[in-house]
């Protein structure tokens, strides 16, 4: 009986076709600005503008494989900035800060897992509601200023460094990257989240707890989220009510273009890194070759599409090839 | 002259398939065809074809000595060809006016429906079946045998002169089918061109005129069915004689004691049940569709919450808050829709079989790959699954194959099922792999296995189980020995009101 290679795993998943994708792009990008886009000055500024949605990312892409969605982690992450420099105002230790927002965050998921798991709301409705709320309560909060985050060791987090080249922070974004990723594709709980997302009645039927599963998860993305939302603020050294782009949609955009479904059990970290990659390469690209921002959003769009429409026709190739 | 519809040398392949090869029958005006083949066989290829849905590779399809492309489903439609298939193709907040006249509404100046039309021929439609329908409801309310019904009534009013059904009794309870056939002698009777696409021998001699059979792609044999029996049908679509399936069962001889017993169980759909099940024995649930037979499983699985009543196992009341809780005493349930309830569709074998005993695959802190493939490849070898490799989405295998996946993941060596419910085990799947379910549920029982087996098929039910329990209403009706089960008796109890 023939069993599942390496190779067959990563032939089927989403991920090559973006990777092929993305290196055509470099290319092209690398000859038109005369080499000047694989600089590590170009290099670092797309990690560095990975660095927040990265996160959100994470947290999308866990939901929505578990055929969940949540629109209100951009907001969730505006808010946690914005009460990280309340907190510090208050002179609380930086820790207790940190542990105040994680907490504040964890209640939103907790609110959106009730909202859809027991009053049985449309996740999408349940959240954006939620996602409402959240950003009324942190524009009240900030009412129209910007509150300054400078604990010395937050900072240091958000621009530290090392040997003045490398920033501690997207170090440590790879490192939860790919600690993700291991979770999704070797243990019990990744395993459930494809099988939950795949067809949660007969998961329930087998024994799995799916609630529990949404319960989980809307906690770990809320949580995910103020977490990005704080190193946001640590890195701008203040809060502000906005800078996180495309909204509701942040995370998500970076793990549709990897290969995660709306429909739930199918896609990976694999594929919604290459396509955060992907997104904030191809933003990056364009500034290189001195595109407008305004046009780089229309960009961005075309190039959901045009990596949709790949995806579609390797998912053709393969079924055929069968 | 009489007006027919030829095939005539009808092929069709797919990348690696070639799903129908030298297909040519005629079916004639006022005479029911029957299209009968195992899963795979080819019927719904053509039928695909047939509608329109997809085009034929080789081969002609003459409409009244003309030869004819259809191109397209709406093409179909306007060449007088209706195809109504098991998924209904109604929109269930509409009402059955509305349904009946779906794609050409008739309207008055400016676009205005014309309300008074509608009412009037839908309504003449209904009398003229005599249907207990209420043209103003939505489809949704109505029954599945009811929306069947408007499905018929909107070939019927769209004029179409070939009309062809796929497997229309296969969610029907026995009543509804009869009403079925009903309509269709009407139909036959007014000259239509009927193709009928069925699995159950039983009905394909009380309704059809002609019979195709057809056996991985091809023809195999056409006969008149007034000539033909059911011996030589099953020998024709199996390619073997299997003979009388149910004497050549092995069964179980040693039933050993009370394993499973429910006392006055009730909730919102399940009165008063009670019964008990023995190691080693098979009980079966006969009754019509929505009897309460699934519901009844359901409550004791934990799925669904109980009002009052007990549940002992080996004479230990037990209570399950949930299925989980069931499935670590020892109980596993196949459920009745495999697709919706049964099967993670777009995952692999592996991955479908593994999933009750996650907790037995880790190695250290991670699901092991080795362990989990191990598993699987042991349930293919066990249950002959045919497929190519281990990575197999489940959604790519036929029928029989996914039913054997679900058993696999219920009886493998990691559990410890000691009651195994098979709601509708055999719906849906071709006559030689009913006949090996079957044997499986014997030889469970024969390894002390308790096995509860759901059916709607009466004929199936009294011959497998040892014990056969009817209901009716959320009622247990009565209980019958296999000695002493006929059809007539069961369908009685399951009838009483």
């Amino acid at each position: 009986m023939e069993r599942s290679t390496w190779f067959s795993r990563f032939t089927r998943s989403k991920m090559i076709v973006l990777l092929v994708l993305y290196v055509i792009l470099a290319a092209i990008f690398t000859v038109v600005s005369k080499g000047q886009y694989l600089s590590w000055y170009n290099i670092r500024n797309i990690m560095n503008s990975m660095v927040v949605t990265a996160y959100l990312t994470c947290g999308a892409a866990f939901l929505m494989i578990a055929g969940n969605v949540d629109l209100s982690t951009a907001q969730v992450a505006l808010l946690s900035g914005a009460m990280l420099g309340t907190f510090l105002q208050m002179h609380l230790p930086w820790p207790i800060a940190i542990l105040g927002v994680f907490v504040i965050a964890a209640a939103v998921g907790t609110l959106n897992a009730v909202l859809i798991n027991e009053i049985k709301f449309q996740p999408f409705v349940a959240t954006m509601a939620v996602s409402y709320i959240v950003q009324g309560l942190m524009l009240v909060r900030l009412e129209g200023f910007s509150i300054d985050v400078d604990s010395p060791p937050i900072v240091w987090f958000g621009t530290y460094r090392i040997k003045g080249v490398l920033p501690v922070s997207i170090i440590f974004t790879f490192i939860i990257f790919a600690i993700y990723g291991v979770i999704l594709v070797k243990s019990k709980f990744g395993k459930m989240l494809y099988l939950v997302g795949g067809n949660p009645t007969a998961a329930k039927l087998a024994g799995l707890n799916p609630k529990k599963i949404s319960y989980i998860l809307f906690i770990n993305n809320a949580v995910l989220g103020s977490f990005a939302g704080m190193l946001q603020a640590a890195r701008l050294k203040a809060a502000t009510a906005n800078g996180i782009a495309n909204g509701m949609f942040a995370g998500m955009t970076g793990a549709i273009l990897g290969g995660v479904s709306f429909g739930g059990g199918s896609g990976g970290m694999g594929g919604a890194f290459v396509g955060l990659v992907l997104l904030n390469g191809f933003n990056a690209g364009l500034s290189t070759v001195g595109l407008s921002p305004y046009w780089q959003t229309v960009a961005s769009g075309a190039l959901l599409l045009i990596a949709l429409t790949f995806d579609y026709f390797n998912n053709k190739r393969l079924a055929s090839a069968k | 002259m009489a007006q027919y519809i030829e095939f005539s040398g009808i092929g069709k392949a797919y990348p690696g398939v070639q799903a129908l090869k030298d297909i040519s029958f005629r079916a004639s005006e006022g005479r029911v065809v029957a299209l009968l083949g195992e899963n795979g066989a080819g019927k719904s290829t053509l039928l695909k074809i047939l509608s329109g849905d997809t085009q034929p590779d080789e081969g002609k399809i003459i409409i009244n000595g003309e030869e004819n492309r259809i191109a397209s489903p709406y093409d179909a439609i306007t060449k007088g060809i209706s195809v109504i298939y098991q998924e209904r193709q109604l929109a269930p907040s509409m009402s059955v006016i509305e349904n009946v006249f779906a794609g050409d509404l008739p309207t008055k100046r400016f676009g205005v429906l014309d309300k008074k039309k509608m009412l009037q021929t839908t309504q003449e439609i209904i009398d003229k079946f005599g249907l207990p329908i209420d043209p103003e409801d939505p489809v949704g309310r109505l029954s599945v045998a009811y929306q069947q019904m408007v499905e018929i009534m909107k070939a019927y009013r769209r004029d179409s002169k070939i009309i062809a059904f796929d497997e229309p009794t296969a969610p029907l309870t026995d009543t509804e089918i009869a009403i079925l056939f009903r309509l269709i002698n009407q139909l036959r009777e007014e000259g239509k061109i009927i193709i009928y696409v069925s699995h159950r021998l039983a009905e394909i001699f009380q309704i059809t005129d002609e019979i195709v059979v057809l056996k991985d792609g091809r023809m195999v044999k056409t006969m008149v069915t007034a000539e033909s029996n059911e011996s030589d049908l099953i020998r024709a679509m199996v390619g073997r004689d299997i003979g009388d399936t149910y004497s050549n069962l092995s069964r179980n001889e040693n039933i050993g004691e009370v394993l499973l017993e429910v006392n006055n169980l009730n909730n919102d759909m399940v009165h008063d049940v009670s019964f008990k099940l023995h190691k080693g024995e098979i009980v079966g649930f006969a009754g019509l569709i929505g009897a309460g037979r699934s519901e009844v499983v359901r409550a004791i699985f934990g799925a669904d919450p109980i009002l009052s009543g007990e549940i002992k196992i080996d004479g230990e009341i037990c209570k399950f808050s949930s299925e989980k809780d069931a499935i670590d005493r020892g109980i596993a349930l196949c459920p009745e829709d495999r697709k919706d309830q049964g099967l993670v569709m777009w995952r692999d074998i592996t991955d479908n079989i593994s999933m009750p005993v996650l907790d037995k695959l880790m190695s250290g802190l991670f699901i092991s790959r080795k362990k989990s493939e191990d598993l699987a490849e042991r349930a293919v070898e066990k249950y002959s699954i045919k497929t190519p490799s281990l990575d197999k989405i489940v959604s790519e295998l036929s029928g029989g194959n996914q039913q054997k996946v679900i058993l696999g993941r219920w009886t493998s060596d990691l559990m410890d099922t000691r009651i195994l419910i098979l709601d509708e085990p055999t719906k849906g799947i071709d006559v030689g792999t009913k006949a090996e379910v079957y044997q499986m549920c014997c030889d469970f029982a024969k390894q002390g296995i308790g096995v509860i087996f759901i059916s709607s098929e009466l004929t199936e039910v009294i011959n497998v189980a040892d014990n056969i329990i009817v209901m009716h209403n959320g009622h247990i009706t009565g209980e019958v020995r296999r000695a002493e089960a006929t059809e007539e008796n069961v369908l009685a109890l399951a009838m009483l009101d």
